[in-house]
């Protein structure tokens, strides 16, 4: 419990420095040197530092939305088994949770844009409110698929200990589907490339940063720290699912985790570098992909539980 | 018994009252009000009493052995009468002040008269235990409902809503009297006697013929086109009991139904669960694509039907597939989803109804800001937002949450039953993630941002009644959600009266749930607190500054820039073209100097589109080319009567 509960700070604390691995992918292949590793605490900490400008047409919400965005990112990280040991909190049907309390933050980070009264952040928000919806369906066929194997709801069921390679033992060749169909996912919830640029310059061409053009401050300063946190929560899913490895020896399972870590901000930054991101409307179709990988695997777990 | 009539009575008399009293305008509502206020508290202590003794309690009327009018109250019944008069109390309540701008004294009075009709109509429908009570009491609801729908009848939008309505709720109920038609050839008396007798095939033809019946009152795809006409027509006290209760009667019907025959067998729940799956998903996606605030709401109920039948849909095949935990958990969540759907739908319809009253309209890209000046309907206004799309820490999720476990335990089952339960879960997802997108736009449209018309400015909130009404249901949500266990043990009671024999360890897992549930939310809110200090502190002793939208380097907005609820929504529906056709009307711009413009969109429901083209159309044809009978010479008329009795003599 303890352990756990260590283990939940230190992913909160470290989730900014991992962010910054993208960055550094990013700057090699632009051939840069690129910021320090610890960039995002320095502009977590200049932020926290200032004061803050609201807009005359915002209301309370606009100063709930970085609240519960935050909180629902660090909330859904206490279901969540890191590095193979088991969470806080666990109860049959968590996952479900977790997923819906990342719906509230969605609901919150949507509100609040649309409190600025700026037609900007009203087309962010439709767009935050779209692709999610695919997203969810397709992570539910990857629920269903869990559930398939392992009869188990809980996040605990699939990332804890030997769990995971239980999992690469009964169905190997459908689980590789199953890690693409979740990468797919995590880009698209956290507003990567190429389903969106957290870099690019144009608002109109904008997502999530759009949506929080009018956030300043601290207020802009938790809600970097809660889309730190939310990456984090989907890269440590993959990482345990590239490298399940579990050895009894807890500094060993605590570096492949990171191994795995690093291997997956990585990637996030190779995809930021080698490919464009997507027309606005062929985002769905990308998404798609990742509900259909699930779904094929889900098919055939049919046959071979025949 | 006899407490149930009773309560009964008072709301008859104060509907009664009220017509004679009609004259002096403010005694006859108070009076009014405060007899269907207290018919309902007693109804509703009633109800909740018979719930939890679970025993059966029969009344019956004989009329000159000829038939009689039997009643019974069970387990389901109560449950269902504690929905009816707990919404019924507090839409009474709400309907005080909403009522203020009716200076039409008789007109009050008829609101009253036929609002406490419709209220007791539906507590005896779901109490009437053979067909004649029954389709008395059923039609009762329609007629009275109808009157309540057309209460603004100097519009034409109106008339033909209600008009709509009382088509829909015919041949629904020509349907429902099919089905028992088919009942009476084999049992061959009226009551709702045990139908082992029926084979098996007339029982599934008889289910068939209910559900299109009940359905169309309940709203099921494809049989609601009339649902998001009548239900905006109506005062918005009666949208909330319409929409939060008297629809709810269809789904009684149909568990009803699912009792009586007691034939388990996976079409019906397969039936139920494809019928909750599109119901869901396209009821939420017309919602989306609405311009009015009450419209969307009312397909928002057609959404909320689909959850509560994919529920009760998963139960069925947990049943036929001998999953007792499966079948506990989907009913129950069908059963809750119920409670909960009542509770924020009609406090929605409320705070729709107060933007309704105070800007004098209902229409979403009209609006905007309203949160700044209507603070309590605002508040409560989000959180029956979040309650009905489902997220945690309110009412909506609960009840979800029972269906998707509900669900996934069908995931362990084989052939149609796993493929049953995939569809029940994608399609909740699906539901949540566009209810989400809806609200969003209801809330940040017409709440927040700025004014788009006069209509949104200069206004404030008024009538202490209503905004204590719609407190009270915010709180309801709100406690339902941190707290399930207050309230799992009615539809649990409701769900063993099913009389399907289930195990009480069948029934383990839901208590488990629901302390895992509060206590995952107040985990939730104590990082929320957590976070709230932090950022306190963070915030303590800086200079906060106000100042306009930053407009990207664009330095004279205008509230006509803002977005408005047609293009948030636009990029979604696109998506979903093939069933939802988007009519655009708009001119195109064109030169340097561009005349002025406009644009009209429209999304179209594919059920009225082909209700119109397969069954109005040719059956408008078919009646056209019989006019020659309707002459309108009397004499030929006696003749035709002459003519059918002598044929019937043939038969007879």
């Amino acid at each position: 419990m303890i352990k756990s509960f260590i283990l939940w700070l230190l992913a909160i604390l470290l989730a900014p420095f991992f962010s910054a691995i993208i960055l550094k992918v990013k700057a090699f292949f632009g051939g840069k040197k690129g910021p320090p590793l610890l960039i995002n605490y320095y502009t977590l900490i200049k932020l926290f530092k200032k004061g803050s400008v609201y807009s005359t047409s915002t209301t309370f919400m606009f100063k709930l939305g970085p609240i519960v965005s935050l909180c629902s990112a660090v909330s859904v990280l206490m279901f969540l088994p890191i590095a193979g040991v088991p969470p806080i909190f666990s109860f049959n049907g968590d996952v479900i949770f977790v997923l819906y309390i990342l719906g509230l933050g969605r609901f919150f980070t949507i509100a609040a844009a649309m409190d600025t009264a700026s037609p900007f952040e009203g087309m962010g928000a439709a767009r935050e409110a779209y692709f999610p919806i695919i997203c969810e369906a397709a992570t539910f066929m990857i629920l269903i698929f869990f559930y398939r194997l392992t009869n188990e709801l809980n996040l605990s069921a699939y990332f804890t200990g030997q769990n995971t390679m239980g999992l690469w033992h009964s169905a190997g060749a459908h689980l590789v589907f199953i890690v693409f169909a979740f990468f797919i996912i995590l880009l698209t919830e956290n507003s990567r490339v190429p389903a969106d640029d957290p870099a690019t310059h144009l608002e109109l061409t904008m997502i999530h940063e759009v949506m929080v053009l009018d956030h300043s401050g601290p207020d802009l300063g938790l809600i970097e720290l809660g889309s730190f946190c939310k990456l984090f929560f989907y890269s440590t899913i993959v990482s345990r699912l590239i490298l399940p490895f579990n050895s009894d020896i807890a500094i060993l399972n605590f570096g492949l985790y990171i191994m795995g870590l690093v291997i997956v901000y990585g990637a996030i930054g190779v995809v930021e570098s080698i490919v464009a991101r997507f027309r606005m409307d062929k985002v769905p179709q990308f998404v798609l992909t990742s509900f259909a990988l699930a779904f094929f695997a889900t098919i055939l777990t049919l046959e071979f539980i025949k | 018994m006899s407490q149930f009539f009773v309560s009964i009575l008072i709301i008859l008399s104060g509907g009664f009252l009220s017509i004679l009293l009609a004259p002096h305008l403010k005694s006859a509502k108070i009076i009014a009000v405060f007899l269907l206020c207290a018919g309902c508290v007693w109804g509703l202590i009633d109800a909740v009493t018979k719930l939890f003794q679970s025993g059966t309690y029969v009344g019956s009327f004989p009329y000159l052995n000829v038939f009689s009018l039997d009643f019974q109250i069970d387990g389901v019944s109560a449950f269902f009468l504690l929905t009816i008069f707990a919404i019924s109390l507090v839409a009474s309540f709400y309907s005080y002040h909403y009522m203020d701008h009716e200076k039409n004294a008789v007109k009050t009075g008829i609101n009253y008269f036929f609002f406490s009709i419709l209220i007791s109509a539906m507590a005896l429908v779901v109490t009437a235990s053979n067909i004649i009570s029954f389709m008395l009491s059923w039609e009762i609801m329609s007629l009275s409902s109808f009157f309540l729908v057309i209460y603004n009848h100097h519009s034409a939008e109106n008339r033909r809503a209600g008009y709509l309505y009382f088509i829909f709720s015919h041949v629904g109920a020509m349907f429902i009297f099919a089905a028992f038609g088919i009942i009476y050839t084999y049992t061959g008396n009226f009551g709702f006697g045990p139908m082992d007798a029926i084979p098996e095939t007339a029982k599934i033809l008889i289910f068939i013929f209910s559900f299109i019946g009940f359905g169309s009152k309940a709203g099921v795809f494809p049989f609601h086109v009339w649902l998001p006409y009548a239900h905006p027509a109506a005062p918005s006290h009666i949208s909330a009991v319409m929409s939060g209760v008297m629809i709810k009667t269809g789904i009684y019907g149909i568990i009803r139904m699912y009792m009586l025959l007691n034939f388990h067998t996976p079409v019906f729940g397969n039936i139920l669960l494809v019928a909750g799956a599109v119901s869901g998903v396209l009821g939420v996606l017309y919602a989306l694509g609405q311009h009015d605030l009450k419209q969307l709401l009312a397909y928002h109920s057609v959404e909320n039907i689909g959850i509560i039948l994919i529920g009760l849909g998963l139960g069925m095949i947990g049943i036929s597939s001998e999953n007792p935990v499966m079948a506990v958990l989907g009913f129950t969540g069908g059963f809750l989803h119920i409670l909960n759907h009542c509770i924020f739908k009609s406090l929605l319809f409320m705070g729709a109804g107060m933007v309704l009253h105070q800007t004098g309209t209902s229409s979403i890209d009209a609006l905007g800001g309203l949160l700044k000046r209507m603070k309590i309907t605002g508040v409560t206004f989000i959180i029956g937002s979040l309650a009905i799309s489902g997220l945690p820490l309110f009412n909506g999720f609960v009840g979800e949450f029972f269906i998707y476990v509900g669900g996934f335990k069908g995931i362990a089952l084989e052939k149609s039953a796993l493929f049953m339960s995939m569809l029940g879960i994608i399609s909740l997802a699906v539901i949540g993630g566009l209810a989400l997108a809806c609200f969003t736009k209801v809330v940040g449209v017409v709440f927040q941002g700025e004014p788009r018309s006069k209509a949104g400015e200069n206004i404030k909130e008024q009538g202490a009644t209503m905004l204590i009404s719609m407190s009270i249901l915010a709180l309801a949500c709100l406690l339902i959600g941190l707290f399930p266990d207050l309230i799992i043990q009615l539809p649990i009671k409701a769900v063993s009266a099913l009389g399907l024999k289930f195990a009480p360890a069948a029934f383990d897992p839901i208590l488990q749930i629901t302390g895992n549930i509060s206590l995952a939310a107040m985990i939730f809110l104590l990082l929320f607190i957590l976070v709230a200090g932090i950022r306190f502190f963070l915030y303590k002793g800086k200079t906060i500054t106000a100042s306009g939208t930053w407009g990207c380097g664009f330095t004279q907005p205008t509230v006509k820039m803002q977005y408005t609820g047609s293009s948030y929504a636009s990029f979604l529906l696109d998506f979903f073209r093939p069933v939802a056709p988007l009519e655009e009307t708009h001119v195109k711009i064109a030169g340097r100097f561009p005349i002025k413009t406009y644009y009209h969109s429209h999304v179209n429901d594919i059920a009225q589109i082909y209700m119109n083209r397969v069954i109005v159309t040719p059956v408008l044809f078919f009646f056209d080319k019989l006019r020659w009978i309707q002459h309108g010479d009397i004499h030929l008329y006696i003749g035709y009567i002459l003519l059918a009795i002598i044929l019937l003599l043939f038969f007879i």
